[in-house]
């Protein structure tokens, strides 16, 4: 299900001296245009791996939180998937955030371990200077980026 | 005699002053006159009193006031002949106003009304009464007595039978009603005891020597019953019950109180009856037998309406005036379309009655109602019915009427200005767009009726107001119809050219009838009134018409207007308007024919502006400097170019005018909306963009490096305004002899400067040339530095930028993704997000930069 463009009130958009807080609308736009599952053409949004719903933001606690659904229960991919998630929010919001990716709860047999994975800061450190393991995760950030 | 007794109440009024003797002892002494079985004797003793007391009243003691208003009051019940006497003496005493004893007032006035009585030989009695009365309207303790003095009065009057006593009641009710007398809880009875006579209905005797008509207190009695709303919730039931009696008076008499009252009610007062109202004035105009009871009935919608539309409304309350249409339009619309014409005339009528009662009810009925006539109207053949029914329809917004005369016979359909575009395209479309595959005969008549269609339109667009909506319709009618111009449309826009001419230059409102405009306006005059701004604003609107004209349309009165327009447009302080003349005056020119007269007409043109720029005290260079803006040829070829465009560049570093000049330049390369556009059948150049830049952009090029550092910023602006309204094609070849400038303009404090110069390069940057690729180091450098702006615009610009600048090659950005990706974490925390978001987009590229599996 895409969503449209979000419906602004344009003259606040407009006006420099109102702050918009970061909402969990604008975490999924920064998701949901540029990533792509490396074994569909179509963005992760499209196929509902990730939905606003499932987004939580706390502009005020510097938290974000991010719920994602692998297209089948023992979907090899989960753990690049929500990898390059992270990587995608990490090159997009201010250090200040603390962020957490994990997969919706029931919707992955092997749940337990990837959300370990992802939230094991050293270890997605460590994974990110793996270059082949980089790669992959830059060709899935890569393509819509172009089109957009 | 006479002259004697006048002494004698001299007289006594002086010794009376003088304190010989008392009022008291004075009425004592006239005794034997006071109670003389004379009336005439008895009348001559109270006269004298009366006199006396005249003159004397400021002196009376309290106890002297009471005496002598119970022996007035006892007097009142005496002979007519004395009448007068005693009226006058009461006068005198009631003038005493606060020395009056409690409740005499009142007393006073039963008396009055129990015991008057009108008599034919005393023709000034019932004067003298009401003016009596009128002294007790003064004094605020009468109205402070409020309800007991009603309360008085009904009880006084009720069961009246002598009609001369009730025209006197009718009359001091009216008073009561009319002058806020506080009513209290008596005001049903004021009211019953009144309009228990309603409908009157009177038959003088003959030989009446009174004299008393039924009209007389027939109206006396209405102004009673109307005077004020809280008589509405019981006068409204009690008309609508008696307009349901037989008798054709009554009816009558019922539709013109309501009538009457309706102007001086509000829709509160009515809400509620609508229903009950509206049913039996139906009737009374559906069913009539009579011509005075339908058109009584009629005038009482028509008031009835203006009544509602008055009505101011809360946001919460119901609009009563549309509750009202819409039971008329529910009960009359349907029979204007029926076959069975029975209906259709009443029906009509009514729909008039309301619709020429005001501007609101006017727009819904007729939007209701013109669409199914107009329908009528294009598909019956037999149209004579339909024609005697539009002729009907007339609808009088207010002050403003205006005719319109189309077809073979006269049909006069309504043109309300409360009108915009709707009522346009509904009447001319079907007309005007017919004519192309018809035999010759249905042709030519269908080329009469557009003909006149559009003389008609040209008669109703003479008003600038309405030229600015049907101008449109009409030229989506020319586009449309015939490519050649037929003589009808040439004829349209001659009357149009005319008389808008004719209106601006002589001020000739001949054809705006029923306006209340100003004696002789002057509309292209300055005027130094506070007025002046209004009327001579209304030059956009000339440019409107006569710029827009096709070529071959010659405007009249071209040089006079010419004349006019320039001495506006650089005498005028009011900036609307100085403009909208230069604008006007500038497309008048450039549809002029070439020639010696155009030629020495620009060249007058410019001298009178170089006059005024060059001398640095004129209090009018911005006017001289936005003609000249307007004014500057579009034919390039034109002798007089080169000048005005170094006047122009002068003006950069002119101290006043330089930042306008500057922007000035923004509009030398752009399309206005108003004038010189193709739309208006301007002549304009083609590829003037081009030449103009390919022309000037040394010169500026040249300025630019001549000039003192603070005015550098003018002719960076200047540039970024040409630059950016090029064609990319054009930007991308003459990127690199810019190149200098726009990057100096990066550096320029000038917010206006940098978004343009950001604007203008990004697009190149996304394929770069390769004198920029040799800049890359200065890119980053400037476009970073402006990502921390404080205008929003500027920061947006400058990371687009950066995202484009990620696109260059390879082997030229390695060495700045480090640079960059730390740069770029501020923005992401931006507090707009159309910054963050930017922001992200341009650095999630730059990560890709030179990362595995990246670009």
């Amino acid at each position: 299900m895409s969503v449209g463009t979000r419906l602004e009130n344009t003259t606040e958009d407009e006006d420099e001296d109102v702050a918009d807080p970061i909402d969990d609308r604008e975490i999924f736009d920064i998701l949901s245009v540029s990533i792509n599952d490396p074994e569909h053409p179509l963005s992760l949004e499209e196929l509902n791996v990730v939905e606003q719903v499932r987004v939580r933001v706390d502009d005020q606690e510097n938290t974000v939180g991010v719920e994602f659904t692998p297209t089948i229960p023992h979907c090899s991919m989960a753990t690049l998937i929500g990898l390059s998630i992270k990587v995608k929010l990490l090159r997009s919001l201010p250090e200040r955030f603390k962020i957490d990716v994990h997969i919706t709860p029931g919707t992955h047999t092997s749940e337990d371990a990837v959300n370990k994975q992802l939230a094991d800061k050293e270890r997605v450190a460590a994974a990110l200077e793996n270059s082949q393991l980089l790669e992959v995760v830059n060709q899935c950030l890569i393509s819509n980026a172009r089109t957009s | 005699m006479h002259k004697y007794s006048k002494m004698s109440f001299i007289f006594f009024a002086l010794e009376l002053k003088a304190g010989q003797f008392t009022i008291l002892q004075l009425v004592e002494a006239l005794g034997l006159h006071l109670t003389s079985s004379q009336p005439q004797t008895r009348g001559r003793g109270v006269q004298l009193l009366s006199n006396v007391l005249q003159e004397c009243y400021g002196d009376l003691t309290e106890r002297e006031v009471e005496v002598l208003i119970v022996f007035y009051e006892n007097r009142l019940k005496d002979h007519y002949v004395i009448t007068p006497h005693v009226i006058q003496g009461l006068k005198a005493l009631v003038s005493l106003k606060l020395m009056l004893p409690p409740g005499s007032a009142v007393s006073i006035l039963k008396s009055l009304f129990q015991d008057i009585h009108v008599q034919v030989n005393t023709p000034n009695l019932p004067r003298q009464v009401v003016t009596l009365i009128d002294y007790f309207s003064h004094p605020t303790e009468l109205k402070g007595l409020g309800a007991d003095f009603v309360f008085g009065f009904v009880q006084s009057v009720d069961g009246e039978r002598d009609p001369r006593n009730l025209l006197l009641a009718f009359h001091i009710a009216r008073k009561i009603v009319h002058e806020g007398y506080d009513l209290g809880k008596f005001t049903e009875e004021l009211f019953e005891v009144t309009s228990c006579y309603f409908p009157i209905d009177f038959s003088p005797p003959a030989n009446d020597p009174h004299g008393i008509t039924q009209e007389e207190l027939v109206l006396a009695l209405r102004v009673v019953l109307t005077g004020t709303p809280r008589f509405a919730e019981f006068l409204l039931p009690l008309i609508i019950e008696k307009l349901d009696s037989d008798v054709q008076s009554a009816k009558l008499d019922s539709l013109q109180t309501l009538t009457a009252c309706a102007s001086v009610y509000e829709q509160k007062d009515l809400a509620q009856f609508l229903p009950g109202l509206w049913a039996s004035l139906r009737r009374e105009v559906f069913q009539t037998a009579s011509e005075r009871v339908e058109s009584a009935g009629l005038a009482a919608v028509g008031t009835l309406t203006a009544c509602l539309s008055r009505s101011v409304l809360n946001s919460d309350s119901e609009d009563s005036l549309n509750v009202f249409l819409e039971l008329v339009l529910k009960d009359c619309q349907h029979h204007l379309c029926e076959p069975d014409l029975k209906l259709v005339w009443p029906s009509a009528k009514l729909l008039q009655a309301t619709s020429t009662a005001s501007y609101r009810a006017s727009h819904r009925v007729a939007a209701a109602v013109l669409p199914s006539l107009i329908e009528q109207y294009n598909s019956r053949t037999q149209v004579s019915h339909t024609i005697q029914l539009g002729r009907s329809i007339i609808v009088n917004v207010g002050v403003r009427l205006t005719f319109l005369t189309v077809g073979h016979d006269l049909i006069s359909l309504p043109m309300a200005d409360v009108y915009r575009t709707e009522p346009f395209p509904l009447l001319f479309p079907e007309p005007m767009a017919q004519g192309d595959s018809a035999t010759p005969s249905q042709e030519h008549s269908q080329q009469a009726v557009r003909q006149r269609c559009v003389a008609a339109l040209a008669a109703v667009s003479s008003r600038p107001s309405l030229v600015q909506e049907s101008t449109p319709v009409l030229l989506q009618v020319l586009t449309s119809a015939h490519t050649g111009m037929c003589h009808c449309h040439m004829l349209f826009c001659h009357c149009l050219a005319s008389r808008a001419v004719s209106l601006f230059l002589d001020g000739d409102v001949s054809f705006l009838p029923e306006n209340a405009f100003p004696a002789q306006i002057q509309l292209l005059k300055v005027r130094f009134q506070c007025d002046s701004r209004s009327q001579s604003q209304m030059v956009c609107l000339l440019m409107g018409c006569v710029c827009w004209l096709p070529r071959t349309v010659e405007v009249p009165q071209m040089d006079r207007l010419l004349l006019e327009l320039l001495e506006l447009s650089c005498t005028c302080d009011h900036p609307l308007s100085y403009t909208s003349a230069a604008k006007c005056y500038a497309g008048l020119v450039n549809k002029s024919p070439a020639g010696e007269a155009l030629d020495s007409l620009i060249d007058r043109t410019l001298k009178r502006i170089s006059t005024e720029l060059d001398s640095a005290s004129s209090p009018v260079r911005t006017q001289a400097f936005t003609l000249l803006l307007w004014v500057r040829p579009h034919n390039l070829t034109h002798r007089s170019n080169p000048v005005c465009l170094s006047k122009l560049f002068s003006l950069l570093s002119d101290p006043e005018l330089g930042w306008l000049a500057a922007d000035g330049f923004s509009l030398l390369m752009s399309d206005s909306p108003d004038v010189l556009n193709r739309g208006s059948h301007a002549d304009v150049r083609m590829m003037y963009r081009q030449r103009f830049f390919t022309e000037n952009s040394a010169k500026l090029v040249e300025g630019f490096n001549a000039a003192v550092q603070e005015k550098k910023s003018g002719y960076l602006k200047a540039l970024s305004h040409i630059v950016n309204n090029l064609p990319r094609q054009v930007q991308l070849t003459e990127l690199p002899a810019l190149l200098p400038l726009l990057l100096e303009a990066l550096l320029c404090p000038d917010q206006g400067v940098q978004v343009s110069t950001l604007s203008c390069l990004q697009p190149v940057l996304l394929d770069p040339p390769s004198a920029l690729i040799t800049q890359l180091e200065v890119l980053v450098g400037r476009t970073l530095a402006l990502t921390t702006s404080p205008t929003m615009k500027v920061r947006i610009a400058s990371l687009r930028c950066i995202h484009a600048l990620s696109r260059f090659p390879e082997h030229e950005v390695r060495l700045w993704p480090a640079l960059v990706l730390r740069a770029l974490a501020a923005p992401l925390d931006d507090h707009k997000r159309v910054v963050r978001s930017e922001a992200a987009v341009a650095r999630n590229e730059w990560f890709l930069l030179g990362s595995p599996g990246g670009r």
